[in-house]
């Protein structure tokens, strides 16, 4: 029966996997073959494409990792414990992504590498929240009351989240904000190119939070076998 | 005397001259002596800061190319990593599951 489940998920794996693969792909093309180079800042705009799918790929870990601390506080199950540092950890890659793509952009745009804008601060903090609770869970074999704690803290991280959204609205800053509500910001061919690439970024932070909660789960196992090992 | 006097010359001379060079107008002589004269004005002759957007140009072309490189290579670290610790857990299992499983077989 178990190895039926696994042969399932297996399948599902590889299917997702290759329909990121695909849409990848097709989303490069529509980059740099269909979508036009903007008008004021030229080529370097392209960098837009990948900059706010991580954004929302970092919305999607972190948010996962606050779901799975959530329902590890309240049930003590371990595999929630997993998912939460495995969409911690995807969460993080994603932030360290838009934090280094956003400067080289701006350095075109604005003129500087970073500025305090409420959006780009906003961000860094939940980088470092969710930095907090990855070095907390990286010192040795984490117990009881360090996953507890790290829940916490997704917990407080995830408070971060629609600030780091509205902070554009509700305070004044630099960021641009072409994707609103409205319509307009955007050329028909740039919107295909970044709805592609906002459908290949789910599938890789559907993929990547799948593999790291799986290798967190069979080292929760290796922690239970040691605790069998050692007290009998 | 003939000393004073020469001296007094001397110094109305170097006092004078100058003063007489100075006032001098310039000769606008040529279309060549003044193309001279606008080559000499555009040469730099100080250096002065810029703030600002415009302190210097950065190719866009690099700045995306580095930043899709950050973007596959953290992503491929990433995957290098989790492979590294799936491959550390699995060892650790097989490892931990004989120990368990030794005494049993005995």
């Amino acid at each position: 029966m178990k190895s039926t489940r696994q042969s399932g998920s297996s399948t599902v794996w590889s299917l997702l996997l290759f329909a990121t693969l695909a849409l990848f792909a097709a989303t490069l093309y529509a980059i740099f073959v269909v979508a036009p180079v903007e008008q004021q800042m030229g080529i370097v705009q392209k960098i837009f494409y990948f900059h706010v799918p991580s954004a929302y790929a970092m919305y999607i870990g972190f948010g996962v990792s606050a779901l799975g601390s959530a329902v590890y506080l309240l049930k003590r199950d371990p595999k929630w414990d997993a998912l939460g540092v495995a969409g911690a950890e995807v969460g993080a890659l994603f932030c360290l992504i838009v934090l280094l793509t956003g400067p080289l952009w701006a350095r075109k745009a604005w003129g500087v590498w970073w500025t305090w804008d409420p959006r780009l601060t906003t961000t860094l903090l939940a980088g470092m929240i969710f930095a907090a609770y990855l070095s907390l869970r990286s010192m040795g074999n984490a117990g009881e009351v360090e996953k507890r704690f790290a829940a916490g803290l997704a917990l407080f991280g995830l408070v971060d989240l629609p600030l780091i959204h509205y902070s554009v609205q509700r305070w004044r800053g630099v960021h641009p904000t072409v994707i609103t509500g409205k319509g307009g910001g955007l050329e028909s061919e740039m919107y295909w190119a970044l709805g592609l690439s906002f459908v290949a970024f789910t599938g890789l932070a559907a993929l990547l939070i799948w593999a790291r909660a799986s290798v967190e789960r069979q080292r929760e196992e290796a922690t239970r076998l040691r605790f069998e090992l050692m007290h009998r | 005397m003939r000393a004073l006097i020469a001296a007094l010359v001397l110094g109305c001379t170097m006092l004078i001259t100058p003063l007489a060079l100075a006032d001098a107008p310039p000769e606008p002589d040529t279309a060549a002596s003044e193309t001279e004269k606008d080559a000499a004005e555009e040469r730099a002759t100080q250096f002065v800061g810029v703030e600002g957007p415009e302190a210097e140009s950065i190719s866009g072309g690099a700045l995306l190319l580095v930043a899709y490189a950050v973007v596959w290579v953290l992503l491929f670290l990433f995957l290098m990593r989790v492979r590294g610790l799936q491959r550390q857990t699995a060892e650790e299992l097989e490892r931990l599951s004989a120990e368990i499983q030794a005494p049993k077989d005995r």
